[in-house]
């Protein structure tokens, strides 16, 4: 067995086989056990990245003459030699028909649903408009943090959050309110490390502020569900209902030192 | 004397921690309770938190000591643990979640006792007993329909409607013991029963009653010998017959399936329209722009659809419990309409509205991804609309760049539709030609993923304008006639890949032989 792991064939095809693994159940059930968001890989992005180790291991292999050689002599006896006739016949079955059945799979009609690719967190703009006035984002922080009682600030936010948000958001901030099945995407779950942990106030005042419509288009603004506050709530509920979203999910927002450290 | 000063510091001090730890506990349930409970049941338990405004049912006034899920007898209080099934599985249909995985346990125990607290009802001494419901009996086609005949004669349908569907007789006049509307269960989606989706469940909520709500217990009449207990299991088990035998799975696309040779369904009545599913799709209240709507009769859709090349039929069918408007809800309405969190419409609850359904699709189909703003689309990107309204028998084609900005073609109609009212259910079927001549429709091009959403209205709910239910978008599909290329390329592509590796093979052997 440890022969044909060494021989260069065999080499290639545990490269390949450990490639398609990866790409295949890695990418997409890796990061969740980390609790990171992540997706099935497109077949035919998976077809990219296998082609692309392909040409990496011919590249190995065509590197050396006698690993060339080595590699190609069992492909060679299979081709010539008269006691491999089965394995040539076998091969000339096998292989058409894999050919036949990825043909049929490209051509046949689908009707699934077209994938959508979601940016979930797209580049926020450098400013916005708020309600007439133009505010940076950049550097911006939480107002409130620096005046007042916190007390009163997460009291005041709980108040407008469970008003307005908690429908879909949910009471426990896990993104599952009552109309939370209504929305696809569905809404953000405030307790995931993914979210409101990695951002800073200003991104969150901004989604708040600016809702689904004022998504970029790569953040799909067209199905979000997400509307925009600045027409329900002014600039200090906004702040105030982030000081409780931050506090009840028991996360700390990402400050503008550790954005510049990178 | 030192020694005994000195033994009574120790056993002071001994005495901290345990105080401490009785202490936390009790406090564990307060502070637990104010974080996570109190904005909707209120600070004192009285169920009047600032978020109860926004929901119907109300939250549970703890004060009262009504629960309604329970295994004790009705007028009984609860077990701890039935108060800790509701924390954990929460009550689906309302806005009470599952806080199963959202709490520690030992937060749960500590809410439990601290949710006593709130009654002078509940005694230090007495456990609350369960009464004992026996095993489920096996259900048959012969238990469902004496669960029938049983649903018949001990009055369900007096509420619940003659095929469950919450619109009996008496339904529109049911308010619960505070005095809000209470809406008689619609019986047909399990996964919208506050006290769990098996027939275990629904017998249990037989037997005990929802206390607090109309929902009354049958147990007195079990005991009483009006009706026996398989008798009860049966009518659990009618019960949950009406519903799908698996809770709807949200698939993204309805499938218009080809019917060659045949016309489309142009009436609700048609058979065929019994060989297809249909796709559930869930609707919830149009909460992103003013006025707000938390209380949605439509809670989801039923669609399917079938087309044979030239024409489509699309059927929407819902729950409904009358065709609005209709006098004998209109108490029920206005309760409602003052009922319900925030008043941001003014009076446009108030006056007869019939029911409504509009299908919207975008009004070009769209490149890429991109789609028009699910919410009657925007300046860029306009939304062709299909509206039907239950007091007139058409339906209009429109279209809408944002909302608020709806407008109806007055000609050139392309559009036919049938509504049928009946056992609490709309169903409506909209026909139009593929291909129409007016550019302001969609043209519907078989294979093509497009994009599909619903709004609906419950006029005597005090639903109109931008007071009803929504979806966000799903997909039509409409299926294709096999293309040829199915037929040709596969074998096509078999036969290159083995003339290849004939010549290859050929031109090894050949090679080899040279080579000797």
């Amino acid at each position: 067995m440890s022969k044909h792991l060494r021989h260069p064939l065999g080499r290639a095809v545990l490269v390949l086989l450990g490639a398609y693994v990866l790409i295949e159940f890695g990418i997409a059930y890796l990061p969740p056990l980390f609790g990171i968001p992540s997706g099935p890989v497109p077949d035919t992005v998976l077809f990219q990245y296998l082609g692309t180790v392909v040409v990496g291991i011919l590249i190995w292999v065509s590197d050396n003459e006698t690993r060339w050689s080595e590699f190609k002599a069992p492909l060679h006896k299979v081709m010539v030699e008269p006691e491999k006739k089965r394995a040539r016949l076998a091969l000339a079955v096998i292989i058409p028909a894999l050919v036949g059945l990825m043909t049929f799979n490209q051509v046949k009609p689908s009707m699934a649903a077209p994938a959508t690719l979601r940016s979930i967190h797209p580049a926020p703009p450098g400013q916005i408009d708020f309600k007439g006035e133009t505010m940076e984002l950049a550097g911006l922080e939480n107002p409130l943090r620096a005046t007042g009682s916190m007390e009163e600030h997460y009291e005041s936010g709980r108040e407008i959050y469970v008003k307005n948000c908690m429908a879909c958001h949910g009471d426990g901030l896990a993104g599952r309110g009552h109309y939370a099945l209504g929305f696809n995407p569905g809404p953000a779950s405030f307790q995931d490390v993914g979210t409101i942990a990695q951002l800073t106030e200003s991104y969150v005042f901004w989604r708040v502020a600016k809702g689904g419509p004022g998504l970029p288009n790569e953040g799909a603004p067209w199905n979000s569900a997400m509307p925009s506050w600045e027409d329900f709530l002014t600039e200090e509920e906004i702040w105030s209902v982030i000081i409780f979203m931050y506090e009840q999910a028991g996360h700390e927002p990402r400050t503008w030192e550790e954005e510049g450290e990178h | 004397m030192d020694t005994i000063r000195i033994m009574l510091l120790v056993l002071t001090v001994m005495t901290i921690p345990l105080r401490l730890d009785a202490l936390q506990e009790d406090d564990l349930g307060k502070v637990t309770y104010d974080r996570w409970c109190s904005e909707c049941h209120g600070v004192d338990g009285s169920g009047n938190g600032s978020a109860a405004g926004f929901m119907l049912p109300r939250p549970r006034n703890f004060t009262l000591a009504q629960y309604q899920i329970r295994t004790t007898a009705s007028g009984d209080l609860p077990t701890d643990q039935n108060m800790l099934d509701a924390i954990n599985n929460g009550a689906p249909g309302t806005a009470m979640p599952a806080w199963d995985d959202l709490l520690s346990e030992p937060e749960k125990q500590a809410l439990v006792q601290y949710l006593k607290t709130f009654s002078r009802f509940f005694p230090d001494d007495e456990v609350p007993q369960s009464l004992d419901f026996g095993g489920s009996t096996r259900t048959s086609e012969e238990v469902v329909a004496e669960g029938r005949r049983q649903y018949e004669a001990i009055e369900c349908w007096k509420c619940h409607g003659d095929q469950g569907r919450g619109d009996g007789e008496s339904s529109p006049t049911l308010v619960d013991d505070t005095g809000f509307p209470a809406a008689a269960a619609d019986l047909t989606e399990n996964w919208f029963f506050n006290g769990g989706d098996d027939v275990e469940d629904i017998y249990r909520a037989i037997r005990t009653g929802l206390d607090g709500t109309p929902m009354p217990n049958f147990s007195d009449v079990l005991d009483a010998g009006v009706i026996t207990e398989e008798e009860l299991w049966a009518v659990a088990h009618y019960v949950r017959s009406l519903s799908p035998e698996e809770v709807p799975g949200i698939s993204e696309v309805v499938q218009a399936r080809l019917i060659e040779d045949l016309d489309v369904p142009r009436s609700v009545a048609d058979e065929i329209w019994n060989e297809t599913e249909g796709v559930y799709i869930p609707l919830v209240g149009q909460i992103i722009v003013q006025p707000r709507w938390f209380n949605p009769r439509v809670d989801g859709v039923w669609v399917k659809a079938f087309h044979n090349g030239e024409d489509i039929s699309v059927m929407v069918r819902w729950s409904d419990p009358n065709n609005s408007p209709d006098q004998a809800w209109s108490d029920w309405k206005s309760q409602v309409v003052t009922t319900m969190e925030p008043k941001e419409g003014g009076d446009t609850g108030i006056g007869a509205s019939p029911d409504q359904l509009v299908v919207q699709f975008p009004m070009q189909m769209p490149e890429g991804m991109e789609r028009p703003y699910f919410l009657k689309g925007d300046s860029r990107r306009p939304v062709y609309l299909w509206e039907w309204k239950s007091d007139r028998q058409t339906a209009l084609e429109g279209e809408a760049r944002g909302v608020g900005t709806e407008s109806f073609q007055a000609e050139g109609q392309d559009l036919s539709v049938e509504g049928v009212h009946k056992d609490g259910q709309w169903q409506v079927v909209f026909t139009r030609p593929l291909l129409t001549e007016d550019e302001n429709d969609l043209d519907f091009i078989t294979g093509e993923a497009i994009p599909m959403s619903f709004f609906a209205w419950d006029g005597d709910n005090g639903e109109s304008g931008n007071q009803g239910a929504l979806s966000s978008w799903y997909f039509l599909m409409l299926e294709e006639a096999t293309p040829t290329a199915v037929y040709v390329a596969p074998p096509l592509a078999m036969l290159l890949a083995g003339a290849l590796g004939l010549l290859m093979v050929r031109n090894a052997q050949k090679r080899e032989k040279e080579n000797i």
